[in-house]
């Protein structure tokens, strides 16, 4: 039997009404079902790295079509734009792109549907940078991490983000369970990532001192780090915007005109755009925009994780990460068989464990976050929260964080990330079209990864169009981007200079997170001023602490509204529909 | 220069603890967050307040009103618009950090009464969930834009939580025209006082719903509806019993916590129950010099006894010394959920204790116990007790000879015969 027919024979076992078909060189299933479950099924058993670009995986759902969220804006603001470079996507991968290519003497545009930047995944995510320890050498996710994770350091002084590189643990529960680091730490030498190391627990103790009871010893990474990932996209986007690039928010790329495999034009709902080049950055979309170019050779099969915020009165209990290790059984996990041992070793080192295990993160804001859970669904915008995983995962990162309580929960989010049924990356220029670069499966590590990628996609952009224009360097390039200051973390005397240089850095709008007004008023100042509630929390925080806003909100809206000149009823939470106030009380109208 | 006290917060709390302090001799100083004292009743212009303290019912602002006219006529030292960022304990007493808009600096203190009041509960720490929408507010965050801002958060919506805040909204946003479709409260009882279930709910036939829940919101930029759902005696929801109502908004009257991050900064033991510090009958915390009044001490039902409470606080910090101090414990026994002072200093004055207490749950016809070792001491009998009205005793705990190694236990006991038939 040929590997096509084995495939096609497992997956009609799976649902006989499933039609499995060889196109362009990809894998393409057909047909309907009744769950989720199958069709992610059916779409991991079509996988075959070596034989095809990739699965397409086009079962039905019965009863779900996905409803896209798109921008209420529909006007003509950007009709007849003839950019060089076309960006679709504002996260972390598109405007690490426009930055990169800004340091080219190019026209670029970015489209974001979002009401701001890092409005998908990148907004969404625990912040770690990744160390990538259990990739194969020879995969994308290898390849970027591996760079991204090293570019992080100057990235985050160019362009004053925070970040911190204090090291990602696993911890083991036995001494048995060595083996595993052991394996791992082989593969650390060959991935050319430094420092990893076997820690006992006395020095386990010393790097995490609050590590838990039952922890036996860890693999300690130094090179792993924590970021904010929303403040390195407003960096990475603010610095795209000083030099040069134009970022166009609430706006949705809806379809595209091709002819002879290129990009003719991108149409939007604020006009059509007739780019040279268009790089696809469009994270859980990225197979519906390669398909508008018929580009498509992959499918992305959304993957939420909700992530658990905790007061900052706990962030002094975790410094690092730390996942407890795949193969750690707490409680009754003493006696295992050795051939349970094995099949556990296995599993934990296959490609099926596509699953992180759920971890406790510090945060570069000292909070601790414990999470993200995985959860396959239909919907790739579904990023409601449900008690289930919240419960699931406070039940089992209490396990590790032994000094949290669920009291101690401020908030909570969930992402969806972005899979392709090969787990890899695809970062690639176009295979069916010319003028498209996609970046698509920029899933974890894609947070650590995106400054690489960005990278990649610029220098491939810049080869594109120098076939047919001279492309020179921006002599007025400025790598460097200041953020707007934290007076909180200032001393008394730093603070004290800025005072006397400005009150409203005086005067404390934010309570939890001590922010104040001048603080505010300076991300209204920014490169890339967006004037909603939300955008501002993300900046500088009021918002974020454990009021959650309560104390704040009305007064970040009279701030907005002074600075816009506009009405309070005029200030939305985030997108145009989403408003704070509905109009005056009877009092006020008389 | 040294300041004798130094009040952080200038809502009703702060206000009277200067005031007091500084009738009595000391050198007082008052910091305050906001441009305007008054704390939170600058926003609760509803009347009601200062039924004890004045004899009369008055607003919000007006009750509060009568305290900064005294503040503006004393010595009292004032800086508004200056939020307090740290304080550092010293040899004699505190650096109390701040910043304002003339800069960050800071000032000494012998001690200090914390008075900054409460925070409310969110959505997150009641776990809701589903999507982000706007339209969900607290109902402190709702009668801000209301009372002072004269905006409408809403046109159609659910309260969740019986709170009294919660309640008075319902009434405000009706009175507003909006549409207020039912308060769901997770309790068989209500949360709030019985007078303003009355006034804020009957009267205007907002139905309440008890033993229920919100348990998700929808919309994916402004809120569209919300699910409602029965809970069981655990407080969990009870599948099938899932109900959509569509509304604007979603109003969150779910509890109040103290705002103690001060106190914690500085170690200030602080009692699970009430949230608050643990303090003794002179409002003194267990670090020597720092004291508490108002609703950072505990959740006050009537701004009457975060008055009371605080006139105390100022007066015994105006007359502090540092000195040897043998404390008890005072301990919240069965079907009381807590009791404050939580602590008898045996070398102060014990002739006159205010000991504020909640029951843990309603009930009839109990009477209050207090023990000392194995001697009940004290015994008051009431026809009713309910967790939200928080109740008020003075007891003269001189007569007792107590001794450092005792604790009193205040509980709760059904009466046994008698009190059976009015059931
Ligand atoms: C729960 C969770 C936890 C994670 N944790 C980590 C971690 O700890 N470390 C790490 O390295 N990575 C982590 N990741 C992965 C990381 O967040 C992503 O890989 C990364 O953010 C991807 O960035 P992106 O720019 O490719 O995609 P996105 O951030 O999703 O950006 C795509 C953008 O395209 C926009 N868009 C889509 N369609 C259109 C259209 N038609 N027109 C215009 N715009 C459009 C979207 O609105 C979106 O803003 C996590 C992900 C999740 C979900
Ligand atoms: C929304 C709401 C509605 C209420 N409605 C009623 C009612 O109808 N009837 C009734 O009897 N009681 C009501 N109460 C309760 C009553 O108002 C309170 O018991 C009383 O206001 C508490 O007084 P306080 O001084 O302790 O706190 P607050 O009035 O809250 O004052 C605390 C003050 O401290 C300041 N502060 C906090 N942190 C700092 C810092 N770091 N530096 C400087 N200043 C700081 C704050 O700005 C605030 O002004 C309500 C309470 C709330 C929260």
């Amino acid at each position: 039997m040929s590997s096509f027919a084995r495939k096609v024979k497992k997956i009609k076992e799976l649902s006989p009404s499933i039609q499995v078909s060889e196109e362009k060189g990809c894998i393409v299933l057909r047909g309907e079902a009744d769950s989720w479950d199958t069709i992610v099924k059916a779409g991991r058993l079509a996988v075959d790295r070596k034989k095809y670009y990739g699965v397409i995986n086009d079962i039905r759902l019965k009863g779900f079509t996905q409803k896209v969220k798109l921008p209420a804006e529909q006007d003509s603001l950007y009709d007849g734009a003839k950019p060089d470079v076309l960006i679709i996507g504002g996260g972390l991968t598109g405007c690490a792109a426009a930055r990169e290519l800004s340091r080219y003497n190019l026209d670029i545009m970015l489209v974001e549907k979002g009401a701001d930047v890092a409005a998908g995944q990148s907004s969404r995510n625990g912040g770690a940078v990744h160390v990538g320890i259990n990739y194969s050498p020879s995969s994308q996710k290898n390849y970027y991490n591996h760079r991204g994770n090293a570019m992080y350091t100057k990235l985050s002084k160019e362009l004053d983000f925070p970040f911190e590189r204090t090291g990602h643990l696993m911890l083991i529960g036995a001494a048995w369970e060595k083996i595993l680091i052991q394996i791992l730490l082989l593969n650390a030498r060959r991935l050319n990532i430094r420092g990893a190391r076997y820690l006992t627990r006395q020095e386990l103790l010393k790097v995490e001192p609050y590590a838990p009871s039952w922890a036996y010893g860890a693999l300690y990474m130094p090179t792993g780090g924590f970021t904010s990932p929303y403040k390195v996209n407003v960096a990475l986007a603010e610095n795209a915007v000083t030099n040069g690039v134009k970022i166009c928010l609430n706006t949705a790329v809806t379809g595209m005109e091709t002819k002879g495999g290129k990009i003719q034009a991108v149409k939007t709902n604020r006009g059509t755009i007739y780019p040279k080049i268009v790089i696809n950055a469009s994270g859980v979309y990225a197979d519906v925009i390669a398909d508008m170019a018929g580009d498509r050779t992959f499918t992305i099969h959304p993957r939420k994780g909700t992530d658990i915020i905790l007061d900052k009165k706990v962030g002094k209990y975790i410094r690092t990460t730390e996942v407890k290790s795949p193969i750690t059984v707490l409680g009754n996990g003493k006696k295992l068989h050795s051939s349970e041992r094995v099949k556990m070793i296995k599993f934990a080192l296959s490609h099926e464990n596509t699953s992180k295990g759920i971890a406790v993160i510090h945060t570069v804001d000292k909070n601790m976050i414990l999470g993200p859970d995985v959860q396959e669904i239909p919907d790739r915008e579904d990023t409601t929260t449900d008690r289930e995983s919240t419960n699931r995962i406070l039940t089992e990162q209490m396990k590790v964080a032994e000094k949290v309580s669920p009291a101690d929960v401020i908030a909570y989010f969930a992402g969806v990330r972005s899979p392709t049924y090969e787990e890899d990356f695809q970062v690639r220029k176009g295979i069916f079209c010319k003028n498209i670069l996609e970046a698509a499966g920029i899933q974890s590590p894609g947070a650590t990864a995106a400054p690489a990628i960005g990278r990649q996609l610029a220098i491939w952009t810049v080869k594109y169009l120098r076939e047919t224009q001279k492309v020179e360097k921006n002599p007025n390039f400025n790598p460097i981007r200041k953020g707007t200051p934290h007076l909180s973390e200032m001393s008394e005397e730093e603070r004290n200079e800025l005072i006397k240089k400005n009150p409203d850095y005086g005067e404390i709008v934010c309570r939890c997170e001590e922010v104040s007004k001048g603080e505010i008023l300076d991300v209204l100042n920014s490169p890339l001023p967006v004037y909603t509630l939300d955008a501002v929390k993300r900046r500088c925080r009021p918002g974020m602490g454990r009021c959650q806003g309560g104390f704040c909100s009305p007064l970040v809206v009279q701030i907005l509204a002074e600075a816009r000149g506009c009405s309070v009823d005029e200030i939305k939470k985030s997108g145009k529909n989403s408003d704070i106030l509905l109009g005056s009380t009877k009092e006020a109208l008389k | 220069m040294i300041y004798d006290v130094t009040v952080i917060g200038g809502g009703p709390a702060g206000l009277a603890a200067a005031l007091q302090a500084d009738k009595e001799g000391a050198k007082v100083l008052l910091i305050e967050r906001e441009q305007r004292l008054g704390g939170i009743l600058k926003q609760c212009i509803h009347d009601g307040f200062g039924l004890v303290t004045f004899g009369e019912r008055l607003s919000g602002p007006e009750y509060c009103e009568r305290f900064i006219d005294q503040i503006l006529d004393s010595g009292v030292e004032r800086k508004l618009l200056t939020f307090v960022t740290k304080i550092v304990k010293t040899d004699n007493g505190f650096l109390i950090y701040y910043v304002n808009r003339s800069g960050a600096s800071h000032i000494r203190t012998k001690t200090i009464v914390l008075a900054t009041g409460c925070r409310e509960r969110t959505a997150k720490q009641v776990f809701i969930h589903g999507t982000r929408p706007s339209g969900i507010f607290t109902a402190g965050t709702a009668q801000h834009y209301v009372n002072l801002m004269g905006k409408m958060p809403a046109r159609r919506c659910v309260i969740l939580g019986s709170g009294d805040i919660g309640l008075i909204m319902a009434r405000r946003l009706t009175l507003e025209g909006a549409e207020v479709l039912g308060v769901y409260e997770i309790k068989p009882t209500p949360s709030g006082l019985t007078r303003n279930i009355q006034q804020c709910l009957r009267d205007f036939d907002i139905p309440l719903y008890l033993s229920h829940t919100v348990t998700r919101v929808f919309g994916d930029e402004r809120l569209t509806a919300v699910e409602v759902m029965k809970v069981d005696q655990h407080m969990q929801p009870i599948p099938g019993t899932e109900e959509i109502i569509e509304c604007d908004s979603l109003i969150l009257s779910v509890g109040l916590i103290p705002e103690n991050e001060l106190a914690e900064s500085l170690h200030v033991p602080i009692d699970r129950k009430t949230k608050g510090p643990v303090c003794d009958q002179q409002y003194m915390t267990e670090t020597e010099g720092v004291y508490c009044a108002g609703n950072a001490l505990h959740v006050n039902d009537l701004v009457d006894y975060v008055t009371e409470n605080a006139l105390a606080a100022g007066k015994n910090s105006a007359h502090y010394e540092k000195k040897e101090r043998v404390r008890i414990p005072v301990e919240a026994g069965s079907d009381i959920s807590y009791v404050v002072p939580e602590r008898l200093d045996l070398k102060e004055p014990l002739e006159h204790v205010t000991v504020y207490f909640r029951a843990a749950k309603e009930m009839k016809n109990v009477n209050l116990m207090i023990r000392i070792g194995d001697n009940v001491i004290f015994k008051k009998r009431y026809s009713v007790v309910r967790p939200p009205e928080m109740e008020r005793l003075n007891i003269d705990f001189s007569e007792f000879s107590l001794q450092k190694n005792q604790k009193v236990e205040f509980f709760l006991e059904k009466e046994s015969s008698e009190g059976r038939e009015h059931e």
